[in-house]
């Protein structure tokens, strides 16, 4: 075991800074310090930019520049570090004259480089000063309402999400880029995004602990390639996961050094196998890809939990209600089962040719009619937990207005609710709205069912309940 | 390369095998049940320990790591012709394996094998598994992992993780004996002093249990 810390840091200043120095702020489009300086311009941030520089002279992108950060003599918030490696550990230490309160250091040449000596001046520096650090070798933070964006990817050519609440964490500034991306295609809202690199200062620990506590923040993503200190992964985790879900990744499953084991126990269960067994013991959503983080992060934030896994089906194509009923099983669900009075209600609403059983297949003719009276019999069944919802958009019923009965019936919040639509660009646009309403669209009955099991295993622990 | 062959060496050379008679009672202390033996100098003690009752022959060593696939168990020996030759051809296998010595075990009643056990993990500290055991162990790896100490509802989930869940729990009182089991092992692993714990296989019969094999090292 490592040895133990003793708190958390604090990672308030950094991603809701009122004011942000950009070290090594720079006119020259070639170096990183332009491309943080520009979004800053770009995203709009709303309190006070100083650009530092010590080759300063005038403005810099219009902005009053400063050849040290103790020129600024106003507060500072955040000091965004973009400089050479080796003048670093100095200018932390400057940083902390200055009073500034939190630092994300994006240059590299550290220890993931191999070199140990300027990251240990690095971490030095941070117990001097005592400032919360994020970095080196890092993208830094994001929060989309504070608008605080300290990446130094152009916003041309990455897709910054609209405002949300699911949080994104990553050691791992590239999967953390791709992971913007495509969140923003998802549809998903965006709280906050940290990645924070080596980990030497603010690591894994003090990242979960902030997002559990963070109110803006519904939803945690996480991908993960390690922990440093396990007892207070733990102990964090604990607290987390009882307040909300938390989808973790974890990179690097193949475990290494499993060679030498003296008993079963130690060939059975080696490094990766105590990760997942931490992950499931204190209540993480277990995501095999990237696709699993979206797919649950989406049924997350937008519907209720349920411990049941009772599952109502509804489908305007016979193939597909198949699928989903294979799905259903295969991931630990069941299918619902109607009640006399459903069965009764909905034999009155549904054309004969419909049979009155789950999956409720109500053939190609359906309308946004016929869902919209069988979702208002079952909504009440207490035979069925959540609902997937199969609109299958080539039928001749399914339109537009399908998508408003689904909305308005979404924001009942009466049960969770799912919708696969497997299609082309007419379906696509259909699903775009069904999701910006806060509905979770999957392309596949697969995908939906697996999502759906993330959600109620979670409640399920949530709540104690054993399945 | 070189520094992780020396780290896994000294790691080797440090951890040590529990005497299987201290080990044994330390089970007991925490009421773990497992299956009567003995040490035995003789055929003839080893006779008289049987009491005309079946039972196991297993020589023991430290050096000896498997000692079913070293041909260091006989089993289900009932007449003292059987005990003496089993005695006498474990003794000439064990010589290898020297210091050794051999160890009578009444028979159990066949079950279902299962494997509890315990390690120490770099990052998480001292974790515990439960899984389909015996000869299964390798070819399924069907288990489940969680770390110690271990709550009811953790112990209640590592078996509703398992594949063989029915085939180990098939019933509600097999369950909860099988989950208290389990929450005494988890203290035993933190209140002591183990590096890697192995009770494979513990055979599950007649609504009750018996460790067979116990390994412990420290």
């Amino acid at each position: 075991m490592k040895s133990s810390k003793m708190k958390y840091q604090d990672l308030t200043h950094i991603l809701s800074p009122k004011s942000v120095a950009v070290i090594g702020a720079s006119e020259n489009p070639a170096k990183v310090g332009h491309a943080i300086m520009q979004n800053y311009v770009d995203v709009g941030f709303q309190g006070q930019i100083y650009p530092v520089n010590i080759t300063a002279v005038d403005k810099i992108m219009g902005y009053k520049s400063f050849k040290s950060i103790l020129d600024i003599k106003k507060p500072v918030d955040l000091a965004v570090i973009s400089i050479p490696a080796e003048f670093v550990p100095s200018t932390i230490e400057q940083c902390g004259k200055a009073g500034v309160k939190g630092i994300v250091v994006v240059s590299s040449g550290f220890a993931e480089v191999g070199n140990q000596k300027l990251e240990d001046q690095l971490i030095a520096a941070a117990k001097k000063t005592k400032i919360p650090i994020i970095g080196p070798n890092c993208l830094g933070v994001m929060d989309s309402r504070g608008r605080n964006d300290t990446l130094f990817l152009p916003t041309f050519k990455i897709d910054r999400p609209k405002v949300g609440s699911v949080s994104f964490a990553s050691q791992s500034g590239s999967v953390g880029s791709s992971i913007l991306d495509l969140v923003s295609g998802e549809g998903l809202g965006l709280s906050k995004f940290i990645s924070y690199g080596n980990a030497s200062v603010v690591d894994e620990v003090d990242v979960l602990n902030y997002l559990a506590h963070d109110k803006d923040t519904k939803v945690i993503l996480y991908y993960l390639e390690g922990v440093k200190h396990g007892k207070e992964f733990i102990e964090v985790a604990k607290t987390a996961t009882m307040r909300k879900p938390v989808v973790v990744l974890k990179g690097g499953v193949t475990s290494a050094g499993a060679g030498a084991a003296h008993s079963h126990t130690a060939s059975l269960a080696g490094s990766s196998e105590a990760y997942e067994a931490v992950f499931r013991q204190y209540g993480f959503t277990i995501g095999n890809d990237l696709d699993d983080l979206l797919n649950f992060g989406k049924i997350f934030d937008t519907q209720p939990l349920t411990n049941g896994n009772r599952i109502g089906v509804l489908t305007n194509g016979g193939g597909h209600g198949v699928l989903a009923t294979d799905a259903i099983y295969l991931n630990g669900l069941q299918l619902g089962a109607m009640s006399k009075e459903s069965q009764t209600a909905l034999r009155k609403t549904m054309p004969p040719i419909v049979n009155i059983r789950m999956p409720l297949d109500m053939s190609g003719e359906a309308t946004a009619k016929s869902y919209e009276d069988a979702l208002t019999v079952l909504a009440s069944d207490p035979g069925i937990d959540a609902f997937m919802v199969i609109a299958l958009f080539q039928t001749p019923g399914a339109d537009e207005k399908l998508v408003q009965s689904l909305i308005n019936f979404s924001n009942t919040k009466k049960k969770p609710l799912v919708v696969v639509c497997t299609g082309g660009s007419y379906t696509k646009s259909h699903a775009t709205i069904l999701e910006s309403a806060g509905i979770p669209v999957y392309e596949s009955p697969t995908t939906a069912a697996r999502s759906l099991m993330a959600l109620i295993s979670y409640s399920r622990y949530r709540n104690k309940v054993e399945a | 390369m070189l520094l992780i062959f020396l780290f896994v060496e000294r790691r080797e050379f440090m951890l040590q095998l529990m005497e299987y008679s201290k080990a044994n009672q330390l089970l007991k202390k925490y009421g773990i049940r497992s299956v009567d033996s003995a040490y035995v100098s003789s055929a003839k003690e080893a006779a008289k320990f049987s009491n005309k009752k079946p039972i196991v022959l297993k020589a023991i060593s430290g050096k000896a790591l498997h000692k079913s696939k070293s041909g260091l168990i006989q089993i289900n020996l009932g007449s003292e012709k059987e005990i003496t030759d089993a005695y006498d051809l474990l003794v000439k296998r064990a010589q290898k394996f020297k210091p050794f010595k051999i160890q009578a075990q009444k028979m159990v009643k066949n079950g279902i094998e299962i494997i509890i056990g315990g390690r120490v993990d770099q990052q998480f500290g001292k974790l515990i598994l439960i899984g389909l055991g015996g000869i299964y162990v390798e070819t399924f790896r069907d288990f489940a992992l969680r770390v110690c100490p271990i709550t009811r509802f953790d112990a209640r989930s590592m078996l509703s993780q398992l594949k063989s869940r029915k085939v180990i729990a098939p019933d509600k009182g097999a369950e909860i004996m099988i989950e208290s089991l389990l929450l005494k092992v988890s203290d035993m692993l933190i209140t002591n002093d183990i590096n890697e714990l192995d009770l494979n296989p513990l055979i599950l019969h007649d609504g009750t249990y018996d460790a067979v094999d116990i390994r412990i090292l420290k």
